[in-house]
């Protein structure tokens, strides 16, 4: 046990030294994982709300998709995307592979369904009466929209939260398509592998930390917009 | 204005409303009476534009609604739920929402609704939120917000399921006021048949998601003679119903069928009301239960059981007498 003490020392140490490589690798990872959220959500949300809300041929199996594509092994979203990316993939020409962009795409990809298959459940879960009433008082698809969510907010809440949960702690497809690259596409799980196959268990605590603290303050935030739960 | 034609709605399969023809004319006072699970609520959520009948149209001034309704027609109707539910936020946001979803300006909307918040004596309502109120309260919200985006049609699913005698009669007042203001035509299902026939100018029954050819039964507008005693006698086509009431002039008489003793000839006893008369039409309502129609001069309906109906070999064309008490006789 006592190289878990040392190892805790160390994080402390490096945490309250400002360490510049620490917070360099904090800093990409908060983005790559608010881009992502918002580029997941932003798809997923309306998604699950379409889902779960229209009637079409072939809904079930398209919800059935969604939620198998919940168990998507993410070292397999990461290769498929590193073909996509790689110069000879269809993608190639972006030039993406082994940069943040990169790690943003595979994260969207396995965020997405979790955005998708979460909200279409919140969905469902609200009275079915309120998109009626909002329908009937004469609301547009957007307002009543606004008017179910508005309803599963807590549900939605989870979900955002969810998928940033996902992105954040996401490592197979960003050590694939993003390379680990210092400075460049090392984000706070790459480094934690990375450093602990070095030996430096002290370094890769401290980004575990700041991991932790990153998923706690993004809670308190989505918490604190859900207001104070009044009906 | 507003009618269904050939429509044929099913859910997962099971058809729950058959119907060739129904009609909402403009200014309409309809009342839609039914038991439970009849396709009373259905058939309001296709009316309300809320739904796509599976086969069939639905159409508004003689053109055909599209699959996906644009917001301009959705909005010349509206549905009040049987249990209505209120949006999240005050009851004032509530009576607003459906004109603020109209782009209408703020003070407008206020102003709005402040003055059906006063018809429907919600003023000191207003800022509460939906947990604050009763289901009464709740659904004077639901009707006050629904009359207050002044649709052409307004559809109401037992709106007085959750209030009392005084509150329901209020509710009825209000939307008499309502009409008397501007032409508006209100559907309401109920399965509470003496509000049908209290308020209602048109009554049509629904079981089983079908029209019942038998109208609600036996339903006459009268005009009692005026008179000091208690039992009447009402001309309705060409017999004469004996009836308890110290009511005069323009009622309506129903004669709950329940309440009618048929038999194969006439028999002594207290009945002041004894129609000899032919079987028109026998049909089964609901297990066990057969409406018989006879035609003893004017058409009556009398619900007996299939056994009895075994018994008396009813069938059409068969001779009957249908007997009732005159205090059977119900007045609205």
């Amino acid at each position: 046990m006592d190289f878990l003490a040392e190892g805790f020392r160390r994080a402390l140490a490096l945490l309250l030294a400002g360490d510049a490589e620490v917070f360099g690798i904090a800093l990409l990872t908060l983005k790559v994982a608010v881009v992502a959220t918002i580029v997941a959500c932003g798809i997923g949300l309306p998604l699950g709300y379409f889902l779960a809300t229209r009637r079409f041929w072939g809904r079930r199996a398209a919800l059935t998709a969604v939620n198998t594509a919940l168990a998507f092994p993410t070292v397999v979203v990461g290769l498929l995307l590193y073909g996509m990316l790689s110069r000879r993939g269809p993608l190639g020409g972006l030039g993406w592979l082994y940069t943040w962009q990169a790690i943003v795409i595979g994260d969207v990809l396995l965020a997405l369904p979790i955005a998708a298959a979460l909200s279409a459940a919140a969905v469902q879960g609200v009275d079915p009466r309120v998109r009626r009433t909002a329908l009937t008082l004469g609301a547009g698809r957007w307002r009543t929209a606004w008017a179910v969510a508005r309803e599963a907010r807590f549900a939605l809440a989870a979900v955002i939260t969810a998928a940033f949960g996902q992105v954040v702690a996401e490592i197979g497809a960003a050590m694939i398509v993003g390379g680990n690259i210092r400075g460049s596409t090392r984000t706070l799980t790459t480094a934690v592998a990375l450093y602990t196959s070095q030996g430096d268990f002290g370094l890769a605590l401290a980004l575990g930390f700041v991991l932790i603290a990153m998923a706690l303050v993004v809670n308190v935030a989505l918490q604190a917009l859900q207001g104070k739960g009044g009906a | 204005m507003l009618e269904l034609r050939g429509v044929r709605h099913r859910y997962d399969g099971r058809l729950v409303l058959n119907l060739d023809h129904f009609g909402v004319p403009t200014g309409a006072l309809l009342a839609v009476v039914g038991h439970n699970g009849s396709g009373k609520s259905t058939l309001l959520r296709l009316l309300a534009l809320l739904e796509t009948p599976t086969e069939g149209q639905v159409l508004w001034d003689g053109a055909p609604v599209p699959r996906r309704p644009p917001p301009a027609l959705r909005r010349r109707v509206t549905l009040v739920e049987q249990r209505p539910i209120l949006l999240r936020g005050t009851v004032r946001e509530n009576l607003g929402f459906g004109l603020q979803v109209r782009g209408i300006r703020r003070t407008e909307v206020n102003r709005e609704v402040e003055t059906v918040a006063e018809r429907f004596g919600l003023t000191p309502l207003l800022e509460r939120r939906r947990h604050e109120l009763s289901d009464g309260e709740v659904q004077r919200v639901a009707v006050a917000r629904a009359l207050a985006v002044r649709p052409d049609v307004l559809l109401l699913d037992e709106p007085a399921s959750s209030a009392d005698r005084a509150a329901a009669g209020a509710l009825y007042r209000a939307l008499a006021a309502e009409r008397a203001a501007r032409p508006l035509a209100i559907c309401i299902a109920s399965h509470q048949l003496e509000d049908a026939y209290r308020w209602a100018d048109d009554i049509r029954a629904l079981a089983e998601g079908r029209l019942s050819p038998v109208t609600p039964e036996n339903l006459f507008r009268v005009e009692l003679p005026p008179g000091a005693g208690v039992l009447k006698h009402a001309r309705v086509g060409t017999i004469e119903i004996a009836v308890t009431t110290d009511r005069t002039g323009a009622v309506v008489l129903a004669v709950p069928p329940t309440d009618i003793f048929v038999s194969l000839g006439a028999l002594p006893s207290s009945a002041r009301n004894v129609f000899a008369g032919r079987v028109t039409r026998v049909a089964s309502q609901r297990p066990g239960l057969v409406h018989v129609t006879a035609d003893v001069g004017i058409e009556l309906v009398a619900a007996v059981t299939a056994e009895a109906v075994r018994d008396l070999t009813l069938a059409p064309g068969a001779p009957v007498v249908f007997s009732f008490k005159a205090s059977a006789v119900r007045v609205f």
